[in-house]
């Protein structure tokens, strides 16, 4: 032991400390608005909504701004009135969030079953009970689709990325514009687009390959971009280390640049298969609903997820609308795994660099 | 010294950056293809979207945008889109409306209030609610938020309905603008947020110092310093959030009833118009001139997209050049 | 006489229109040290540089003159920018080994990314790691992320893995200036010993260093708005005890820069 090196105080933030009756006026500055808007909010029987905007939003400001003005004067009340409307807005859009979750898992929750995750929808009808058939077809065709996309998109979307990072070409601020303007395609464009020029034309009928096609201007420019930002992000120093050495280009970039951004990139491709998988819009335009199982992209009806429940909420049945909730929540536990191997992707990237 | 400086330059040697081994001739050159079929891409669009709307363009005229009429049953078929048109500019107003203040406080709440851990539990909230498909939204908005948002809507209109815009006088709730405009808002809460955050993020922070060194309280730093320099970042951020707005299709689709009676500006009458939602709606049993019909509405959304989105990366380039985010 | 190995004739420097160097001629003699000395904005590193082509990937450069390797114009047409490289080494200032290799698979990165082979893999990364001085420290985590090292064992890590390419000629690129002093003098011993095998020119702003490890010195200087020259190119010593051009004598002496 270094007698030197002495153990920090518990408390080494002296400006941390407040006053008694500071703590006091705070405490009682958020409990009590709620108590009283509950209160009133019972006595009343007033609906929710109403009793957070006309009654707790003004008397939480009154209080906060009381209290503000308490501890530090002037500044401290229009300080601590920004405060209360900060969280109240960030508070509702948590709540928002919040339902539609809670919604999707507890009434997608009822429905989940393995004859509904595998069974596909031959012979029912929308008020054959539960327990007969499924989204089996619709999950294998949205599988498939997406896969169809990346296998074109990533490649596409990852060389896309490179000509933006590492070549000096003068086109590229046009290339970034139109990239960009992808980006705000509407879906429903895009599904228009491939009918008018497969469908239209008389090359194809309606089928599974449309839908995959449609998809494509969609996923592109978010793939793109992250490739872009994430092969942005490594230093310059790295390529010309690379270069210096003797390497050429493409050897820099496959061994030094790439391996560097693979988990931005890794990220983009994620982020891009999360962006397609709840398309409906496009989909619905370029492929006849099916109900069975085909995996044909070529001809005949075919199944996605997000069509499936568009058209079980479509047909307005109780059975239906639970079937459209087991849809939901089977995407969302896709979209949500999506979601989560970001996270480590990206947290393993950040201690790497720590280390 | 001056007899150095004049003397001829000597020529200039060529100086090249470009691949000299036949790898990396084919990896730029690949990456050039695909980065020009980004461009032929976007060009193809145009072109097959103006061939198929073209006939319905020569037919209906410019009173195909302006005009307030759609009857594909006669012989001469009438194709006006107007309603549908204002319907979805009216919807990404609300929407925008209600999603800038959430979205400006949850990226204050983010960038200057909470402490590292809630800031990265409230931006993966924000992330997650970014993922989540539109057509999840939709089903949440019809079957729970349509039942909800109907009794505020019905209490608006009680206390506040001498003001026009709450005004109903169908007493019809479900359908309304304003429920499709929340719907929008919670898409498009998620964009204004990042971009908001990310202007934040690039503010000065001596800027901030030398305002709090000066005494400035909370609310005087946002609204002199926050705000002012990161306005153009932030208006870009609403304008690429109303782009998206504009294009949005299933999750409207249940929670809006369309009609070509024009609805200006009641917002809670159950009545309105969404361009997107309106093709999808029709799409089905369209053939001949009601699809020509369609795909030119689809040409008029696709241009009014491509306009915001132009617009909203110029304002947002010209406030990052300048400094001024 | 001996065959000066790298020698530049009339090197002039553009960014854009902007001159920044100006008729720059130099030879530098084999296995000996050269140390660039000057002013920030000189146009020593620019000129460093020019003598293994990297300044070509800088956008808007221009350049003028040649550079002579073995006899050899550099900028030749015909010549591949990346043959160049090959023999010309470069190390830089801030230590960039590469963050994804192990330490071994740093110091052969070079021949994994030009796509050459060795029969003797081992003995090149501990021969190389060797004459870098860094085996000792090194040699019992070869596998470890190359950025679990010190900045200054990363900087030898980088010197390693140019010496893994055998190049004729290493330049170095204020190679200490990241670097605490006790870093700075290992890297000091090792450039010293590795004069018996290359040609090592190295940009420093420390005249202690330029000193220390260079058997001559050149002194770039560029006026108010003018491209850098050479002021003066003579043997360290003379540089440093008595320079012919007064401005030598000011900047050796600290008066200004």
């Amino acid at each position: 032991m270094d007698a030197s090196v002495k153990p920090r105080p518990k408390l080494a933030a002296p400006w941390k400390k407040s006053s008694t009756p500071s703590k006091l006026a705070i405490l009682s500055a958020s409990l009590f608005p709620s108590l009283l808007s509950f209160t009133l909010a019972g006595l009343f029987h007033l609906p929710g909504l109403i009793t957070l905007i006309a009654v707790l939003l003004p008397l939480q400001l009154l209080a906060a701004a009381a209290v503000g003005t308490f501890i530090s004067g002037r500044h401290g009340r229009s300080g601590a009135i920004l405060m209360v409307l900060v969280v109240f807005f960030s508070a509702i859009v948590v709540i928002l969030l919040g339902s539609v979750l809670w919604s999707v898992i507890s009434n997608g929750f009822k429905v989940l079953s393995i004859p509904f995750l595998i069974q596909n929808n031959n012979y029912i009808t929308p008020t054959t009970e539960l327990g007969y058939g499924g989204l089996g077809h619709a999950l294998l065709g949205s599988i498939e689709l997406v896969l169809i996309s990346s296998a074109v998109t990533v490649p596409l979307g990852i060389l896309v990325g490179v000509y933006l990072t590492e070549t000096r070409d003068k086109s590229r601020t046009l290339v970034r514009t139109f990239v960009q303007s992808l980006a705000g395609l509407p879906s429903v464009v895009a599904g228009l687009f491939i009918y008018s020029m497969f469908v239209v034309t008389g090359v194809l009928r309606p089928a599974g390959i449309l839908g995959a096609l449609a998809l494509i201007p969609l996923m592109l420019p978010t793939v793109a971009r992250v490739v872009e930002e994430s092969l942005k992000l490594v230093p310059q120093d790295l390529r010309n280390a690379a270069i210096g050495l003797g390497a050429s280009k493409f050897k820099a970039f496959m061994q030094v640049t790439l391996p560097a951004a693979k988990s931005g990139i890794i990220t983009a491709v994620l982020l891009g298969i999360a962006r397609i998988l709840g398309e409906t819009a496009p989909i619905l335009l370029t492929t006849l609903m099916g109900s069975g199982t085909n995996l044909n992209v070529f001809q005949d009806a075919f199944a996605t997820l997000p069509t499936y429940l568009f058209n079980n909420l479509a047909n307005s049945t109780e059975v239906s609308f639970s079937r459209a909730w087991g849809t939901a929540l089977v995407m969302m536990i896709f979209v949500g795994a999506a979601f989560v191997s970001i996270r480590i992707v990206s947290r393993n990237k950040t201690s790497a660099k720590k280390k | 010294m001056s007899s150095v400086e004049s003397s001829v330059a000597p020529e200039r040697r060529v100086l090249s950056d470009k691949p000299t081994a036949r790898a990396d001739k084919v990896f730029y050159g690949l990456s050039r293809a695909a980065a020009y079929s980004a461009i032929v891409l976007v060009a193809l669009i145009l072109t097959f979207l103006a061939w198929q709307a073209w006939p319905t363009f020569q037919d209906q005229g410019i009173n195909f945008l302006i005009g307030s009429k759609w009857d594909n049953t006669s012989d001469n078929p009438v194709f006006q889109i107007f309603p549908m048109l204002w319907g979805s500019i009216l919807i990404s107003g609300i929407g925008a409306a209600v999603a800038i203040p959430m979205g400006l406080s949850l990226a204050y709440f983010i960038e200057f209030v909470a402490g590292k851990k809630l800031a990265a539990f409230v931006t993966s909230i924000v992330d997650l609610l970014a993922a989540l498909p539109s057509v999840i939204i939709g089903l949440w908005g019809a079957l729970v938020f349509t039942p909800v948002a109907v009794e505020w809507a019905k209490i608006l209109n009680q206390y506040l309905g001498f003001i026009p815009i709450f005004r109903n006088s169908s007493e019809t709730f479900p359908g309304s603008p304003f429920i499709a405009g929340w719907i929008v808002a919670v898409m498009i809460v998620p964009i204004i947020t990042s971009v908001s955050r990310e202007v934040f993020s690039q503010i000065d922070k001596d800027l901030i110092n030398g305002a709090i060194g000066l005494g400035a309280g909370r609310a005087a730093i946002f609204t002199k310093v926050i705000l002012p320099t990161s306005r153009g970042g932030v208006v870009g951020g609403v304008l690429l959030a109303v782009g998206r707005a504009l294009g949005e299709t299933v999750a409207i689709y249940y929670v809006l009833t369309l009609t070509f009676k024009i609805n200006w500006y009641e917002v809670l009458e159950g009545r309105g118009g969404s361009i997107a939602s309106f093709i999808i709606g029709q799409f089905g049993e369209a053939e001949g001139k009601t699809i020509s019909a369609l795909m030119a509405a689809g040409v008029v959304l696709f241009v009014v997209s491509l306009l915001i989105n132009f617009i909203a990366g110029w304002i947002v380039s010209r406030a990052a050049s300048r400094g001024k985010f | 006489m001996s065959i000066n190995a790298l020698r530049a004739e009339n090197i002039n420097v553009w960014f854009g229109e902007r001159h920044v160097l100006n008729d720059v001629n130099i030879e530098f003699p084999e296995n000996q040290v050269t140390a660039l000395i000057g002013p920030s904005g000189c146009g020593k590193s620019t000129f460093l540089r020019t003598l293994n082509r990297m300044h070509e990937t800088i956008p808007g450069a221009g350049l003028a003159g040649s550079i002579y390797l073995d006899g050899q114009d550099m900028y030749a047409p015909e010549v591949d920018p990346v043959s160049i490289r090959l023999k010309v080494g470069m190390v830089f200032q801030k230590p960039n080994p590469f963050p994804t290799m192990s330490i071994r698979e740093n110091v052969i990165s070079g021949l994994r990314l030009t796509g050459r082979k060795d029969p003797n893999l081992e003995a090149l990364v501990e021969d190389s790691l060797r004459r870098a001085s860094i085996w000792n420290e090194v040699k019992d985590r070869l596998n470890d992320p190359a950025i679990s090292l010190s900045g200054g064992q990363q900087q030898r890590l980088c010197i390693a893995r140019s010496l893994a390419m055998k190049p004729e000629v290493l330049l170095m690129d204020e190679p200490c200036s990241a670097l605490d002093p006790g870093s700075t003098r290992r890297i000091e011993e090792t450039i010293l010993e590795l004069t018996d095998s290359m040609t090592i020119v190295i940009v420093t702003h420390n005249m202690q260093q330029a000193q220390r490890v260079s058997n001559k010195t050149a002194f770039f200087l560029a006026d108010e708005g003018k491209p850098g020259e050479i002021v003066e190119f003579a043997d360290t010593e003379q540089i440093f005890s008595m320079p012919t051009d007064p401005r030598t004598n000011d900047y050796v002496n600290g008066h200004f820069g």
